[in-house]
């Protein structure tokens, strides 16, 4: 195979991974700090990815600013869902199996009232610059992947940032090493929860607008995405960023070189083959330190 | 008191068994069809994600491989109606073979990582039969039904899909009360513990796993030969997996009559709503039926009419 189209992969891999990477890795946190498996969290990528349709359709707004709009307003909608719906279950016996079905009903909910608004037909995000492409030496690489992937590396980086550096990210961080010690040191868990919750949809909504860029997406889109969520954080360990980043990048790669390589019908069966074989072998991912 | 409840369900079923003959529209007798395969799916699911608390999201894998196996012999040497009802239970057997050799190195692995393994297995199957052309391929196979009126055949069906559930729950009956089921309630709880009382965990949860690999197997087999025609995007449909979870966990897990009191709701939620209103709206309702159950019973239906009862 000549070399060219194997970097070509690789590259497109990287950016698809990078995308991957951040709609993952708020699932990684709530699982991780909350032991909540939100099934709906690609839903509400999704969710992201339908409003800068409608706001780039009908206003022209470019999904890069629209971003600016639907993640606030996500955040918003999740510390309601989080009041409501979350936080009467997390006195449930077995805290991940009733967040797995009270989030698989969320996701029911949300996918069909996208398509009640939106329609069942795929759309495609297609901005002013939708058309255009960076051409270097032999490589060529679109416009709209470009940004989805910067949008990405903002995102991921942000979220880093965020649990290093402020006061609320480290509580967020002690709560999930240690949340007795967390609340003795005055760390309100049910506030912490909130926003590690919150601020996961809000990542979410971001990362679907990249992914939307990168690929066309219809309302139940999200259930391939949510297996793509596991992947990504099995392979990184949850509730790690920077693990999380990495397994987005390695699992973007190995689709980008499958996908080149492979015929299309035989890609995700490498794909879930792979994870099986590494579940088995580093069920704990495959970084071992923390957020 | 056990001789009276041992009669009463002995009547249920002969009740059960001589519905056919009310001669009713063939319409209910689908519907009790699809029922009875819900009750086989959820229960023998229960085996290992209710009492040992390993929650497979890969059970249409078994089904699947069932209906597959079933479908392929059967078309292959033109089986007789008889035989291919006989052939979904060494179908079922090859499924419990499978849940084998999965399930020694999948049950090492436990909790959530469990459930991505299952659902990994689930679509490395799936795959698999979608692409070999031998194993039915994009195309899925045909099967010829019954030539006899439609009426009877529904009911024949639906006699032996009950037969395989009063099987089911049979075992499911001995499974509750059994060394076996208290061990797997041991694992649920503390496999640690568990492994230190001298409980032979690696042993009882394959045991368990294979048991749950098998009806299901079965079922899928007899579904296979119900639709006389399978597609692997019918049959693998991890929509399914998910539905087996749900219907036993709504019910509550690791019980004998939650997983069947959860089938039977879901499922006959799942046909009202469907012939009442408009899709999307039907599925709306289905999901916040999922969220106010969880909110108000999140250890299920069976806990919270216990905890009612007992004060």
């Amino acid at each position: 195979m000549d070399a060219v189209l194997i970097i070509q992969s690789l590259i497109s891999g990287i950016m698809m991974g990078m995308v991957y990477a951040l709609l993952s890795v708020g699932f990684s946190l709530t699982w991780g700090v909350m032991h909540v498996i939100h099934i709906s969290h690609a839903a509400f990528g999704l969710l992201g990815a339908y409003l800068a349709y409608s706001l780039l359709q009908y206003f022209g707004v470019d999904p890069v600013v629209s971003a600016a709009v639907s993640v606030p307003l996500l955040f918003l909608v999740a510390c309601g869902v989080y009041q409501l719906l979350i936080r009467p279950i997390t006195r449930a016996k077995e805290v991940i199996v009733a967040s797995m079905i009270l989030t698989f009903g969320l996701a029911i909910i949300l996918e069909n009232v996208m398509v009640l608004i939106w329609k069942a037909d795929p759309r495609v995000l297609t901005p002013t610059y939708a058309s255009g492409a960076l051409i270097v030496g032999p490589f060529y690489f679109q416009y709209p992947h470009l940004v989805g992937f910067g949008l990405s590396l903002v995102g991921i980086t942000a979220i880093y940032l965020f649990l290093k550096k402020t006061y609320t990210g480290m509580a967020v961080r002690a709560a999930w090493q240690q949340p007795e010690a967390a609340q003795l040191y005055g760390v309100n868990l049910y506030r912490i929860s909130m926003i590690t919750f919150a601020l996961a949809v809000s990542t979410a909504g971001a990362g679907g607008i990249s992914l939307a860029l990168l690929n066309s997406f219809e309302p139940h889109s999200h259930n391939l995405w949510l297996i793509y969520l596991f992947l990504v954080v099995i392979v990184g360990g949850v509730g790690n960023v920077i693990g999380t980043a990495l397994a987005g990048l390695i699992i973007g790669v190995i689709t980008g070189l499958a996908m080149a390589f492979l015929p299309y019908q035989w890609v995700n069966l490498v794909t879930f083959g792979l994870l099986m074989v590494f579940l088995i072998f580093r069920p704990h991912g495959l970084f071992r330190q923390g957020v | 008191m056990q001789k009276y409840r041992l009669a009463a369900v002995a009547i249920f079923i002969a009740m059960l068994a001589a519905f056919p003959c009310l001669e009713p529209e063939v319409y209910y007798l689908s519907f009790m069809f699809s029922v009875f395969m819900y009750v086989v799916l959820a229960s023998s699911w229960n085996f290992i994600g209710g009492y040992a608390g390993y929650l497979s999201f890969g059970h249409a894998a078994f089904f699947g491989i069932g209906a597959f196996a079933t479908a392929k012999v059967a078309s292959m040497f033109e089986l007789t109606p008889l035989m291919t009802i006989l052939a979904s239970i060494p179908a079922g057997a090859l499924a419990a073979l499978v849940g084998l050799i999965v399930g020694y190195p999948c049950l090492k692995i436990r909790g959530p990582y469990f459930s991505v393994v299952t659902i990994c297995f689930a679509f490395v199957v799936e795959l698999t039969v979608k692409n070999i052309e031998f194993l039915g391929g994009a195309e899925g196979i045909y099967l010829k039904f019954m030539d006899i009126p439609e009426k009877l055949s529904r009911s024949i069906m639906y006699e032996v899909m009950l037969l395989l559930m009063v099987v089911t729950l049979g075992v499911a009956w001995w499974l509750n009360r059994s060394r076996l089921g208290a061990g797997l309630r041991a694992i649920r709880s503390d496999e640690e513990v568990a492994e230190t009382m001298a409980i032979p965990t690696a042993k009882i949860k394959i045991q368990a796993f294979i048991l749950s690999a098998f009806f299901p197997g079965v079922a899928g087999g007899l579904f296979a030969y119900y639709l006389t025609y399978i597609h692997a995007d019918v049959v693998f449909n991890i929509s399914i997996s998910i539905l087996i979870v749900l219907m036993a966990m709504f019910g509550g897990g690791g019980t004998w009559l939650g997983p069947i009191i959860g089938a039977v709701i879901l499922t006959v939620v799942n046909e009202g709503l469907s012939t009442f209103a408009q899709a999307e709206i039907a599925r709306i309702i289905y999901g916040a039926l999922f969220i106010v159950v969880t909110i108000f019973m999140p250890n299920g239906i069976i806990d919270f009419f216990r905890k009612k009862g007992s004060g």
